[in-house]
């Protein structure tokens, strides 16, 4: 079980989180919904353990360990990985290297074929450099396609969809079963609520705290009836303070 | 092409380094291949294929060689140069003189290879004349040895006439550098284009110095000069970037790249951008810094170290 616990955290004087409470367990695919700026992918920085975000209060426990000073690498060690929002350019590096690791990952030209397929891209990919020659919605289905190379037991998908048209719900939600097959937790971060249909558990994020949880269905109609209109996430802040 | 039985053992330990370098040393001997090879101040082979001319003799320390592509031929396989130098130490000389006549293609994969010197100075000057619509693309690779105690000067000057086309390619990625001096300048006329290209990795107590200078001197004339330097441990680099816009609608780039590994390197880039005709347009981009912390980041999250990631990604950019 992954859990944030009273986190807070400040960046540049800006209050990003405020007081959050979430807790992931083992096997089951989440859904961490809200407009944009409310504060999701700082979460998703946050539990991968990126330097910029470490919290200033509160605790990020796995399995009842405290995981809240480990980096990055520690925490891959430990399972947890993440496809960042903003999939990367890598020079000189082809797909293949990449989504084998060099060699660091043991897997078949088969095994990435298919993770490749199953993100939406050919075979011919393969050959091709992760590099400003593609797309960014080429380099976020590779990027999807190396997180079915791993093993790991939570995977952090931030915004899957960003820079993939609609037609492509239907990969990410496909990506996301595979996953959850495999016995993963999932932690998808989106501000679509057709995303949050294909989850377990919801959460809904508004000015840097939990605002509303439960049911996907039930928190995808709340958002859609009173977060997407919201142009002003930052008002709200007083209201989230208040509950 | 044949090695006289006196160089036979030279060959077998020249293509030896050859190999290592990242050379298929069965070229040298296809008869179907223009190739020269040189062992220290020696040529010990050289075969010509038709539409190719060399010339070569020994100098002082050294040898020259003067290579003539006739007009309109197009060479289908690369010419191959092997230099090599096989004692510990000393000095080699060489001279190329390269005359792509009009209307002529060719490519060369040249390969300097210095595994074994403990103390060499290789002094190379070039002088390429590429003709009217002709193009020329030269794949320089270097391997030297692991001691550091190779010195590299090399000095090419280039002149492309109108419509013809240059491309070289520098590489000094797979050993220590040593001491390296490299200038490369081109005189580029009307439509003329040209790319310089050099990717150097150093370490340890290495001294990299690059000139890489675009004469922009025929209208429409085009060209870009990239220099990437991975420096790391105590490596000191000195860059300079040149393009000078002397006519109209020529474009010239240059770029700079350099990432730091180490906190005793010691780098910097020098971008010199002169125009002298105002519908002349240069640009330039330089980067001086470690890896990028997003790539690592990403790489790290699926469970590579910090070193392993950086590794990765200089491979990459190198490569």
């Amino acid at each position: 079980m992954l859990e944030l616990k009273n986190i807070s955290l400040t960046i540049d004087e800006n209050k990003i989180l405020n007081n959050l409470n979430m807790r992931f367990d083992e096997g089951k695919r989440y859904v961490i919904l809200g407009n944009n700026g409310t504060g999701k992918s700082t979460i998703a920085n946050l539990m991968m353990g990126v330097k910029k975000y470490h919290p200033q209060e509160g605790k990020i426990l796995l399995n009842g360990k405290d995981i809240t000073d480990l980096g990055v690498y520690e925490r891959a060690k430990l399972g947890i990985t993440i496809a960042f929002q903003n999939s990367v350019r890598f020079e000189g590096i082809t797909t293949f290297d990449y989504l084998t690791l060099g060699g660091k990952v043991k897997a078949s030209l088969e095994d990435a074929k298919k993770a490749l397929e199953l993100a939406g891209l050919n075979s011919d990919y393969l050959k091709r450099r992760v590099d400003s020659s593609l797309s960014g919605g080429e380099r976020k289905r590779i990027e999807l396609a190396s997180i079915l190379m791993l093993e790991m037991k939570y995977v952090i998908l931030d915004e899957p969809d960003s820079g993939i048209d609609m037609m492509s719900l239907e990969t990410i939600s496909n990506i996301i079963n595979i996953l959850n097959k495999r016995g993963t937790t999932t932690i998808t971060i989106t501000h679509r609520e057709e995303i949050a249909q294909n989850s377990d558990y919801a959460y809904l994020i508004c000015a840097g705290r939990v605002f509303n949880e439960g049911a996907p269905e039930k928190m995808a109609s709340y958002y859609k009836e009173l977060c997407d209109r919201c142009d002003h996430p930052n008002d709200l802040l007083k209201i989230a303070e208040s509950r | 092409m044949q090695i006289s039985a006196n160089y036979a053992n030279e060959f077998e330990k020249i293509a030896e380094a050859y190999e290592k370098s990242g050379g298929d040393a069965s070229n040298l001997l296809d008869k179907s291949i223009s190739s020269i090879i040189i062992s220290g101040d020696k040529i010990i082979g050289l075969n010509t294929v038709k539409g190719v001319e060399i010339e070569s003799g020994t100098q002082e320390k050294g040898v020259w060689a003067k290579i003539r592509i006739l007009k309109g031929n197009k060479i289908e396989k690369p010419i191959h140069l092997c230099t090599g130098f096989l004692g510990k130490e000393g000095e080699q000389r060489v001279n190329f003189d390269f005359f792509i006549e009009d209307d002529a293609e060719v490519s060369f994969i040249s390969h300097c290879s210095f595994p074994w010197s403990t103390k060499l100075t290789h002094k190379m000057v070039a002088n390429v004349h590429i003709g009217k619509n002709a193009v020329m693309t030269y794949n320089d690779e270097h391997f030297h040895s692991e001691a550091g105690g190779v010195t590299l000067i090399s000095d090419t000057h280039a002149v492309v006439e109108d419509g013809g086309k240059y491309e070289n390619n520098f590489e000094l990625t797979k050993t220590r550098v040593g001491t390296l001096k490299v200038r490369m300048d081109v005189d580029l006329k009307k439509n003329a284009v040209a790319k310089f290209d050099s990717k150097i990795r150093g370490k340890e107590d290495d001294e990299i110095s690059i000139v890489e200078s675009l004469g922009l001197n025929g209208e429409g004339a085009h060209g870009i000069a990239k220099s990437t330097v991975v420096a790391t441990d105590r490596t000191r680099a000195r860059i300079i970037n040149e393009a000078f816009g002397n006519a109209p609608y020529s474009k010239g780039h240059i770029e700079c790249n350099e990432i730091t590994k180490g906190d005793k390197v010691d780098v910097s880039t020098l971008p010199v951008l002169k125009v002298t005709n105002d519908l002349s347009e240069l640009t330039h981009e330089a980067s001086i810094g470690r890896v990028n912390s997003e790539q690592l980041d990403t790489l790290m999250a699926k469970g590579m170290s910090e070193d392993e990631a950086t590794e990765f990604i200089i491979r990459g950019i190198l490569r």
